[in-house]
């Protein structure tokens, strides 16, 4: 090892990798974009749903009922509509996502204490938040059913409406949330941002980064010098992992004092954690530059590698364990997932090496296993 | 101890020893069986193609690409392994091919050699040092800070010498070094590494696609299709193939060419000349088998046709040949209009007095088949001349299918290409500056220049893509700002890239341009058969373009372009890194389609060689068109002004150079262990200036006038341009 030669190297590619401006862009610009768009654009809270309601009962019950779901923050009330003609074209162009059809005689079944049909029409277009939406459709629907009947006990047996409330609900749920109090998405996204764009970043910029010096013809001055394979390695990426560093950390700026996330954990173990991370994706970036020739390619395999498991197998949109057993083998088999379960930890958890010894060892075993397997690739007397 | 048997062992080992060396990439074989040895203090070339197994070898000397059969030995030790090759890479430098590819475009002059100086491992102080000897040397220490992206071809290349010398290697091995640079860039190059290898005593190993570029080295191999064809020195191969290259006129030149070309199929047109190699033939011998071939012999006395014997005297036209056994090279006899050095070079010494000559009068044909014969000249072949033999002795074959009783071109006066005050402007750069020249029906008209000097943005603007910012330009009779499809479609174009879908057949290519043009079904039809003819491609229908041989796909990127019948061809580059036989019947079927088919032809070309075989030149300098005539005339003017070109062999040309510069000769180069040099009065200097360089301690073993070359021509207009354009005005 001669630390000139590798000081040089890493030099030479921190200059061309600021003069470069599509380059400077990639490495400086494009990370804390992608953190601003999906933190803004991808929320995974369903609130304000548009909704119209048909009432053809006009009658007090009825608009009580109507205004539990106008009244809640999970809808937004776009008006009332004559009849369920009318609605169609409403839900066809997506003005409304949820229709609630009152029936004649709603407020007469009710006081007859008859069964009172109410309808639902929901856009299914949108399975997750369908979903979602019917949860909290149901949820209105029986608080005001409970609370219809203790009302009706209430008088009926001349009982305080608190006691009438509690007899017909006996078991009552007490619900503490844990870690993330107020249940925001954000929250938990803002951190699990950082891993996916560090799972895209350094594999990309490193993948281009070596194999257009392949492409132009640079790399013969390596091949033709005495600089030894590991100095290469450790000089040409050096850069790049500083780089990307230095992006996570904005990064954590951006999840702590955009969005609000709050960090809970161990700064150092999490810095820890993070560069052996990066130097994980980074690896990743260096194995596919041996394998491939040209930029275009690099990019194509440094995209498809880098995203499947970062957005399918790392728990960013849905949760782990209800993966099939085979997508879960191959999320336990990939990288991201460990670095989840550090972010999360350290995000909103507050825990540390106690209980993330494992993630970090498994991480330490990637960046080692990539970058013997990048060394063990790179030749200088190549077959082609 | 036993390290020193083993230097010494290296010490005496030859630079470089190959041995039936194979390189296979996939199933494409690019190297078979290759075979040099390279001697300590020798520059080396490789001549050849692309394709030919150069880069391949280079690369395997060089240690960066593994090969798969034979001995590759460097300075003793043999490359057969990684471990190898690093043995000896801190004293090789390896230059790859491509213009200033291995450079970093965003480092500046100064960046990039201070990385390839501290990659090698070359300390502080003497990185400086030799940093400031090579910038200097190179001219390049006024842009130490300029950005390499920013720089012309020839300093790249220049920036690209320095950064391989840097750590003083013992062996360079440069792959192409002066492909596509301008001549005038290219000549500085090999003085710069004349210079500095002589000086530090290195062994270099260099590539070139340019034949004409072989006498530059001390010993060369010609390389086709991945095997050496022979190896020598220059001369040494030339004599392999023994045989004189005559050039001469012959009215109707489209006549005496199908007649020779059965006889002599080395035989080509040059503008209005024609240039047959009469392989394994004395020059009398030579001249009579011409005329044999061309009717021209024993006619009846007193008859129109021709004789040069009795009219020669008379008129003056063809001078008598002396009979005389004692001389193996012909007397060189010609008119006062080309006396350009022709001679034998074998005989060291002048052995024809130029006579006064009448120029050729205007006669029209005096029977329907008579040629007339005139101007010859003869003199010992040149590499390329040679090389095509040795093609022609393994196989290769230069004839096209193309009907050689096809009638003449009636010939006009039409304008087909007319270019006048065209100017672009983009920004404040000038690409194209008020640009005139005009090229008649039926002919070849060459456009000259390095890259950057607004070849390519003129035939832009001519055939319509580019709008000038000034000036017009019209072709077949139509100004092409306002020329719609209509004109288009008179207009044949091929690029530099030879515009061909490589995934589809060859059929498939020429139906699609057929289509693109509008034929009809029946006419396609017709038009691909002829294609196919023309080319050579019968057999190939099937194959995909992107398989073809390089020669092949250029005849076949050429008869796309001709798929419509155009009346006025554009071709940019078209012969770049195709074969010398390739390159032939190229040059062969533009003619056919400017003489028998009338087709106008506007060709650009940075092979100097190539230039010769147009009617016409312009040569084009920063954006302007500084010379505008026939090669001929070119080359006349030039030994008006400059002198004729005399060549020195020497003992030692490095000094003799640095003599002769000192004695006042301001256009000295070096060519391998030659010198050449322009003289205004070449018979008082060959008798003084082997007296001259014995003062100084050199051996003269010979000197001889040479035939100028257009690179010469070239070179000594762009320097006296550059030479201006420094002056303060």
């Amino acid at each position: 090892m001669n630390l000139q030669r590798i000081v040089a190297l890493a030099w030479k590619e921190w200059r061309e990798i600021i003069r470069d401006r599509l380059f400077f862009a990639l490495a400086f610009v494009v990370p804390a974009m992608l953190m601003l768009l999906f933190g803004f654009g991808l929320t995974l809270d369903v609130e304000n749903l548009p909704f119209a309601v048909v009432d053809y009962d006009k009658t007090a019950a009825s608009r009580d009922y109507a205004y539990r779901f106008i009244s809640s923050r999970y809808f937004a009330f776009q008006g009332y509509a004559a009849d369920e003609h009318d609605v169609d074209a409403l839900l066809a162009d997506n003005k409304v996502r949820m229709v609630l059809v009152i029936p004649p005689r709603f407020d007469e079944r009710l006081g007859r204490g008859e069964p009172a049909p109410v309808q639902v029409l929901i856009d299914g277009t949108f399975p997750e938040r369908t979903q979602t939406s019917m949860g909290y459709v149901a949820a209105i629907n029986s608080a005001v059913s409970l609370d219809n009947m203790a009302h009706a006990l209430s008088r009926v047996r001349g009982i305080p409406l608190p006691e009438a409330r509690q007899r017909v609900q006996p078991v009552k749920l007490e619900v503490r949330y844990l870690y993330n109090q107020s249940v925001k998405s954000i929250w938990s996204l803002a951190p699990k941002l950082i891993m996916l764009i560090m799972m895209l970043s350094p594999p990309f910029l490193t993948a281009v980064g070596v194999v257009r010096e392949k492409e132009s013809g640079s790399i013969f001055n390596i091949y033709s010098s005495t600089v030894s394979p590991g100095e290469f390695l450790l000089g040409k990426l050096a850069p790049y992992v500083a780089i990307s560093i230095a992006n996570a950390m904005f990064l954590w700026l951006l999840a702590t004092w955009l969005f609000g996330a709050p960090f809970k954990g161990d700064p150092l173990f999490f810095a820890f954690a993070t560069v052996l991370y990066v130097i994980c994706t980074t690896g990743i970036g260096l194995v596919i530059s041996m394998l491939v020739q040209t930029q275009v390619a690099a990019m194509i395999v440094a995209s498809i590698v880098s995203i499947i498991p970062a957005v399918l197998y790392s728990g960013v949109l849905l949760p782990l364990p209800s993966l099939s057993p085979a997508a879960s083998m191959l999320a336990h088999a990939l990288p991201p997932m460990y670095y989840t379960n550090i972010v999360v930890g350290c995000f909103l958890k507050a825990v540390s090496w106690h209980a993330l010894w494992l993630e970090v060892l498994v991480l330490a075993a990637y960046a080692v296993g990539l970058f013997g397997l990048g060394y063990l690739l790179f030749t200088k007397r190549p077959k082609s | 101890m036993a390290g020193s048997a083993l230097v010494t062992q290296t010490m005496s080992a030859p630079a470089i020893r190959v041995e039936g060396f194979i390189k296979r990439y996939g199933k494409r074989v690019a190297a078979d069986g290759l075979a040099l040895t390279v001697q300590r203090g020798e520059i080396y070339g490789l001549v050849g193609a692309d394709g030919a197994g150069k880069s391949s070898l280079m690369k395997a000397v060089a240690g960066v690409l593994a090969h798969d059969g034979g001995t590759v030995e460097v300075f003793g030790t043999v490359i057969d392994s990684e471990r190898a090759a690093e043995k000896v890479k801190q004293r090789i430098g390896f230059l790859p091919q491509g213009l200033g590819l291995n450079l970093y475009p965003d480092l500046s002059i100064e960046e990039n050699v201070d990385f390839f100086g501290r990659l090698r491992g070359v300390p502080g102080a003497e990185l400086a040092e030799r940093k400031n000897m090579l910038l200097g040397m190179t001219r390049l220490d006024a842009f130490r800070s300029r950005p390499m992206r920013q720089l012309s071809g020839g300093m790249k290349q220049k920036l690209g010498l320095v950064c391989t010398l840097i750590h003083e290697p013992e062996l360079v091995i440069l792959d192409e070094p002066t492909t596509g640079v301008d001549p005038v860039s290219r000549r500085d190059f090999w003085a710069i590494l004349g210079k500095l290898l002589e000086e530090k005593g290195i062994t270099a190993l260099v590539s070139t696609a340019y034949l004409d570029e072989a006498d530059r080295f001390h010993r060369v191999s010609l390389f086709h299709e991945g095997k050496v064809m022979g190896e020598g020195t220059p001369a040494e191969l030339i004599a392999r193939v023994p045989g004189t290259l005559a050039l001469f006129r012959a009215e109707p030149q489209a006549d005496a060419l199908p007649r020779l070309k059965a006889q002599f199929p080395q035989t080509e047109a040059m503008g209005a000349w024609l240039r047959v190699f009469a392989e394994g033939l004395a020059p009398e011998q030579a001249l009579t088998a011409v005329e044999a071939s061309l009717g021209t012999h024993s006619p009846p006395v007193g008859s129109n046709s021709f004789d040069h014997n009795r009219r020669s005297a008379d008129r003056g036209r063809i001078n008598s040949l002396p009979r005389q056994a004692d001389t193996a090279s012909l007397p060189l006899v010609g008119s006062n209009s080309f006396d350009l050095g022709w001679e034998s070079t074998d005989s060291g010494r002048v052995n024809s007095t130029p006579r006064q000559a009448d120029t050729l009068p205007p006669q029209g044909c005096l029977t329907q088949r008579t040629i007339r014969l005139s101007d010859w000249f003869a003199r010992e072949p040149e590499l390329e001349d040679v090389f095509v033999a040795m093609l022609r002795q393994r196989g290769a074959r230069l004839d096209t299918s193309l009907p050689a009783d096809a009638p003449a071109a009636a010939p006009t006066s039409t304008l087909a290409i007319e270019a006048s005050g065209l100017t672009r402007v983009f920004g404040d750069f000038r690409a194209a500056d008020a640009v005139s020249f005009a090229v008649p029906q039926g002919e070849i008209f060459g456009l000259l220049g390095a890259n950057g000097a607004g070849k390519t943005t003129v035939i832009k603007m001519l055939t319509g893509i580019l709008k000038p910012s000034s000036g017009a330009g019209r072709v077949a009779g139509a100004d092409m700002r306002s020329a719609g499809l209509a004109i288009k479609e008179r207009i044949g174009y091929m690029s530099q890239a030879f515009s061909l879908y490589h995934d589809l057949s060859v059929v498939e290519n020429i139906r699609l341009y057929a289509g693109i043009y509008g034929l009809d079904d029946r006419r396609a039809r017709q038009r691909s058969d002829w294609v196919i003819g023309m080319a050579g491609l019968a057999g190939f229908e099937n194959d995909a373009a992107g398989r073809l041989p390089m020669g092949l796909r250029q005849r076949l990127a050429l008869g796309c372009a001709l798929v419509h019948e155009p009346r006025v061809l554009f071709l940019d580059e078209p012969t770049s890194g195709v074969d010398p036989i390739g390159r032939r019947m190229f040059w062969d079927i533009l003619f056919h389609l400017s003489r028998r088919e009338g087709v106008a032809i506007l060709v650009t070309t940075h092979y100097m060689s190539e230039a010769e075989h147009c009617d016409h030149l312009a040569l084009m300098f920063a954006g302007r068109v500084v010379a505008d005539a026939s090669p001929e005339a070119m080359k006349q003017e030039l030994i008006t002004s400059a002198g004729q070109l005399l060549e020195l062999r020497v003992d030692r040309p490095v000094p003799a150079q640095n003599a002769l510069r000192d004695a006042g000769f301001a256009n000295v180069a070096l060519h391998g262990r030659a010198v050449h040099l322009l003289s205004r009065d070449a018979d008082t200097d060959r008798e003084r200036l082997p007296a001259l360089l014995d003062k100084a301690g050199i051996a003269v073993q010979s000197v001889g006038l040479r035939p100028l070359s257009m690179e010469d021509v070239f070179v000594q207009r762009i320097s006296a341009l550059e030479e201006a354009g420094r002056r303060p005005a």
